[in-house]
Order: C-alpha cells, then structure tokens, then sequence
C-alpha cells in the first residue's frame, strides 16, 4: 500500500523515463533489437535456405573466423582501405579547403561544385569509375596512351597489384568534399587578428599554417576523421560495384566479406561473426569519438 | 462509451475481416514477381489481356531488380521467409533445390493434368525443370542456348573456319589474336562460369563427387586457364570482364569471338551487320560438349493463398501467343511448339546457332550451394587462376571442396 507521501515521489522518479520512452522505444527497435539478433545469428549455423535447422554453435563462427585465409586477407585489406582513403581524402580536403578560403570571383559557385562527389549515389559512381578504368573503353586509358605515359592499355580492376588503388581513387573523389566543407567550415571561424599577430611577429606562410590554422582546426580534423573513418570501415557499395571484391580477393574487406558471406553463400551466421568482429573493431574509434564529444560538451 | 455501442462496434470490428475475405474472393489478386533484362518493357498488356480474359482475377506484376540474379533471389527468400512473398515468380534452375529445401513451391502436377497448353511445350524443357525429388514444380516460360559468337571478316581474313572442336578453337583464337584484339573475349567475372563450363564441363569435368579432380576434368582446366595464361588469347581484362564488357568489346572490334546468347544477337547485328555470325560452342576430342542452358520458368509458392488463381496466370504466358508476346519483351525464344515455328524476332543464323546448340545443352546442379558456386566460388578461384596466384588444379580442388567437402 502507498503512503501519501511517496506516491508523488514515484511519480517524480518515472517521470524523465515516460518522456525517454519513445526514444528509447525507437532505439530498441531499430538499434538493439537487431544487435541482438545479429549476436544471436553469430552464435548459430544459420543458414537462410536451411530455415528449419539452426544447431547452436557458440563461438564456433568466430574461431571458424580466425581460421580463414579470407578474413585475415579482408582484415588487412580493411586496414589499407581506410587509411588510404581517409588518409588521401583528408589531404585532398585540406588542399582544398585551403584553396576555397582564398577569395576569388567565382568562390561561391566553386564551392557548390566541389559537393557534387559527396552528392552522388555510391552506385553512380562504381558505375562510372569501372567504366572510366575500362580495358578498352575507358577514358583514363585513352588519356595515358595519347599522352604517351603508357604503351599498351591497362587493365586497372583486373589486375591484384592496381585493382584496390583504383577503387580507393574513386572513393578518395567521392569523400574528400567531406573534409573540404569540414575544414573550411573550420577556417572560417579562426579570426584574421590571429594572423596579423603571427605576420607582425615575422611568421611566414608556413609558420602561420602550421602553428595558427592547425591547431585552430585540431578539432575539426579530429572529428572529421573519427567520422569518416567509421563510414569508410563500413563502406562496401562501390567495391561491390566496381569489382566484387576481385580479382581473386584482391579487393576483399571485411564488411564485403560479411555482406557476401550473408547475401550469397546465405550463411546468415557466419556473416553475422564477421560483422561483429568489424563492429568491436570500430568501437575503439567509436569510442574515441564519444569521448572528444563528451570533452566538447563538457568544454 | 455506453454498452450497447461498444458491443456493437466491437462486433464490427470482428465482422471486417470476414467482410474483406468476401471481396477477396470476388477480386482475388495475384502478385507475381518477375525481372527484364531491359527495365523499360513492361508485360502491362499482356496483364490486360488476361484480365480481360479472367474477370474476378487482378494481377499485380511487380519488377524486382536483377542484379546478376543476387538481387532478386535475395529478395525472393527474405520475402519469402519473412511470410510476404508473392503468390508467383519468374525463377531459375539454381535456385530450385533452394526454394524445395524450403518447402517453398507448391508441385503444379495437379494443375498440369487439366491445363490445354502442356502438350505445346517440348518434352526436354519438362524434363528439364524437374526437380530432384521427381516432381513438376516450374513451368517454363522462355529459354536460350549460349553459342559462340564469331566474326566471319576477321576469320576469313586469317584464313580461319569457325572452330568445331577446342584443338580448331586454339588455332582460330591465336589466327585473329593481333592488332589489338583478342581471339576471345573471355568472361570472368560474374556469369563467366558459363564460359568456363563448355570447355571444362564439355572437356569432362563433372559435379559428381571427384569430379572436378578427375584426371580429365584437371586436364581441361590447365588447357582453359592456358588459353589466358600461355597463349594470352584472352584480353587482359578477362578476370573481371561483366556481361556488358564481353558485349561491349565484341561490338566495338576488340575481341573476336564471345560467348553468350541470343539475347545479345540484335545489339551486335546493329553495332556489326553481317560481320557477326554464330555457331554451337566447340566440342572436346571426344565429340562430347556442354553449353549453357539459360532456363527461365514461373512457379506457384506453397504460402499462397491464390494458387488456382496464380496457375492461371503462368499457364497464360507458357501457352501459344502470349508466350511470344512475352518473348519480344525479354529477347529470348519462346517455349512452346508453335511459337518457334513463327518467330521473326531475331536473325535467322543465331536462331539455327541455338537450335543446332540443344544437343550441348546443359545446366549446373540443382544443389543448395550453385548460386554461391556461381557468384563468388567460380569468380573467385577462376581470377586467382588467371592471375597465377594460384595452379589451376587448385581451382578445380577449391570447386570439388564447396561441393563436397
């Protein structure tokens, strides 16, 4: 039975949790919920035309994992992928960036047209790349052998040695808009008083760059990268466009390796160890992410 | 709310779904799953007509994307599972020992007993479509014979015939490989295991346990992989090469044979003319060969709730006219008797080319594993192979391996 008193206190407690609830409902269904049934699959033989026969396996899909050639290839692969393409990105971004702060005539229309990589979908531009890298009908080879830089035609995705630097070119195009509008977002906040101080002080070009918009711009990156780093770890459309992973298991990630382990040999539990090994992979960086935030806001 | 309204609205409510499967059943409608090659045809007027036909029967033809076959059937099973399915699809043989694993088609015997139309359709392709367990579950719907596409200028220039067996295909590869075009636009990368199969399947290779690591079946696969590897008559892109690069490259001059269908003959007439002929793909030694069958059926799912209705609807396309009809929307040859007779779609010389290609003709197991064989098994090693990254006999080790452990 309820006293007077701590009716009101009850109701004072489970109040901020009825105004979570309908987040909190979402975050399940969308979020845990199939968490938990990925964790759940990973831990069963699943096998999508096999419905009827899901023997329990425990860990068996993850120690299967760390026996498999593929998903070591696919590991390092993953890790040539994100640091090439966030890597370059950040670069190409910078560069640019730096080149869209300077005032020109036609800035603002530069600055439209440089979004236009990020603005496309991720099967456009496989499409596109695979048919600009083509054998005998692509563009990039038809410039290189007039421009006498090559003799005979190369086969940019059939090759192991080309075929992961020309996917990673392509993605480089679409994701460094990414960093360019992030960093210059970034240098715009820095006051001009900054570097008429450092000028006064005799600072040249360089010095200015290097010890007045870098550490202006340190958190910007920071969270660009995280960012971006998490999106390129998960990104397997335009492998998946460009080559299908090949040749031989040249393009092979670890998300790729996951989708085609689910999608078309239908093991279903074996895809889901896969991914969840992705996933406590990228926690670290996640990681790393909440806690600059957190600092942000504590800031 | 005062009782007698409840009560009564509570028994409204219990009375709709009854009052829905009434009409239901004036009006049933049957959704019926398919794919084109060319997205912009669409089968409306043949729905029309059956409607017209069969009042009291809508059909709701929804196109699914193909994307190499992946796609649809990923689409298929979830849809399937997740007890959303459509009453009725287009479907293939290599997903045929799938779905009955799944208990997912429902056997058309019955139906097949009192259909006019049966009688129309030629006693291989039954054959053909039955399943493992002996029963009629596809009823076929258009099909096509994967041949050899040549060019009769470059071979008469290099004094050249088109090639009956592999020894003349090696020859007539290497007499046209120059000049910046390649003997054969080889096919590796999704799909290619058709071209790889008329040489190895046809040079003796089975899917039998051992077969693939038969003597002969290793021999055969050496001399594929040589024709890349030691003889380069393959262009350098051949391990990742697509449907629309062996196409592409054949029209714009660069390869000088391919293989594929009729299917593709009506774009190289246009891009080539005369300068494009087709034969059957050549035999080994033994006067023995195989080629790909490229079967297309429809099928009535267990789960359905329309399944007279749903026969109904793919026995209007298997049977005479219509079934021509839906052939000049797809490019493929029709499946029965009488539409054959009078088909005007494509040139005559690939018609004679599928025709004289029946006898080769066949199609991979009806094995829960052939789709994963064929969209990242096959690829895979065949690539690795072509790239000297691993022996051809490992390849054929790693097939024997997905098959039989």
């Amino acid at each position: 039975m309820m006293t007077a008193a701590t009716g009101p206190r009850i109701r004072e407690a489970v109040r901020p949790f009825l105004f979570l609830a309908p987040a909190l409902v979402i975050t399940a269904a969308v979020i845990i919920l199939p968490a938990v049934q990925t964790l759940w699959m990973s831990l069963h033989d699943y096998v999508l035309f096999r419905p009827d026969d899901v023997p329990f396996v425990g860990l068996g899909n993850f120690i299967k994992a760390l026996g498999d050639e593929v998903f070591w290839l696919s590991l390092v692969n993953s890790f040539v992928w994100i640091a090439a393409c966030v890597g370059l990105q950040f670069l190409l971004g910078l560069g640019t960036a730096l080149l869209l702060n300077q005032s020109f005539w036609w800035r603002g229309l530069a600055r439209a047209l440089v979004i236009i990589p990020w603005a496309l979908p991720s099967v456009i531009i496989g499409l596109m790349w695979t048919w600009m890298y083509d054998l005998n009908l692509g563009v990039i080879n038809d410039v290189l052998l007039r421009a006498g830089l090559i003799s005979t035609p190369v086969a940019w995705l059939a090759r192991p040695d080309t075929a992961l630097a020309s996917v990673v070119l392509a993605l480089v195009w679409q994701g460094f808009p990414f960093f360019a509008v992030m960093i210059l977002a970034g240098l715009q906040t820095i006051p001009d008083e900054h570097y008429e101080a450092a000028e006064i002080d005799g600072a040249t070009r360089w010095q200015q760059f290097r010890f007045v918009t870098l550490p202006a711009l340190k958190g910007v990156i920071a969270t660009a990268l995280l960012l971006r780093i998490i999106w390129v770890a998960n990104s397997l459309d335009v492998i998946l466009v460009m080559t299908g992973g090949g040749p031989g298991f040249a393009t092979h990630t670890l998300p790729l390796y996951a989708f085609l382990k689910a999608y078309s040999a239908m093991e279903f539990g074996y895809g889901a160890a896969l991914a969840l090994m992705l996933a406590a992979l990228l926690l670290v960086v996640v990681a790393g992410y909440v806690r600059r935030i957190a600092k942000e806001e504590v800031r | 709310m005062k009782r007698r309204q409840f009560l009564s609205l509570a028994g409204a409510a219990l009375a709709a779904p009854a009052v829905t499967r009434v009409h239901a059943q004036s009006a049933q409608t049957v959704r019926w799953w398919y794919h084109f090659d060319n997205p912009q045809q669409t089968p409306a007027e043949l729905v029309a007509k059956f409607e017209k036909e069969n009042p009291g029967i809508k059909v709701q033809a929804e196109s699914i994307p193909w994307g190499g076959g992946n796609d649809y059937y990923t689409r298929l099973y979830a849809a399937l599972i997740a007890g959303n399915g459509p009453d009725c699809a287009m479907v293939k043989l290599n997903n045929q020992a799938r779905l009955v694993q799944m208990k997912a088609l429902e056997p058309l015997e019955p139906y097949l007993a009192k259909w006019a139309g049966k009688g129309d359709i030629a006693d291989n392709l039954w054959t053909m479509n039955k399943a493992s367990d002996g029963k009629q579950y596809f009823l076929p719907l258009q099909y096509v014979v994967l041949y050899l596409y040549y060019r009769p200028d470059l071979f008469a220039a290099a004094g050249v015939q088109p090639p009956k067996t592999f020894d003349e295909f090696l020859k007539a590869a290497q007499a046209v490989n120059k000049d910046g075009i390649a003997g054969f636009g080889m096919r590796g990368g999704g799909g290619g295991h058709d071209h790889w199969g008329s040489f190895v399947l046809g040079g003796g290779a089975t899917f039998d346990k051992g077969g693939m690591v038969s003597d002969k079946a290793l021999a055969a696969n050496r001399w594929f992989v040589e024709l890349g590897t030691k003889h380069k008559v393959f262009p350098a892109s051949a391990p990742t090469d697509g449907f629309r690069q062996i196409v592409d490259n054949f029209k714009a001059g660069r390869t000088a044979m391919t293989i594929h269908h009729i299917g593709s003959a009506n774009e190289m007439v246009q891009a080539l003319g005369d300068k494009v002929s087709a034969v059957p793909v050549p035999r080994a030694a033994d006067g023995k060969g195989w080629t790909s069958f490229g079967d297309e059926s429809n099928a009535v799912f267990s789960a359905s709730k329309a399944k007279d209705a749903a026969f109904k609807w793919i026995s209007f396309l298997s049977s005479g006219a219509n079934n021509v009809a839906f052939n000049t929307f797809t490019g493929q040859l029709p499946v029965t008797t009488s539409g054959a007779a009078n088909w005007t779609l494509h040139p005559k010389r690939f018609v004679d080319a599928s025709m004289q290609s029946l006898p080769l003709m066949g199609v991979l197991p009806d094995h829960p594993k052939t789709a994963d064989f064929t969209r990242t098994v096959w690829p895979q090693n065949m690539q690795r192979a072509l790239l000297g990254q691993i022996e051809p006999d490992a390849m054929m080790k790693a097939i024997e391996a997905h098959f039989h452990g």
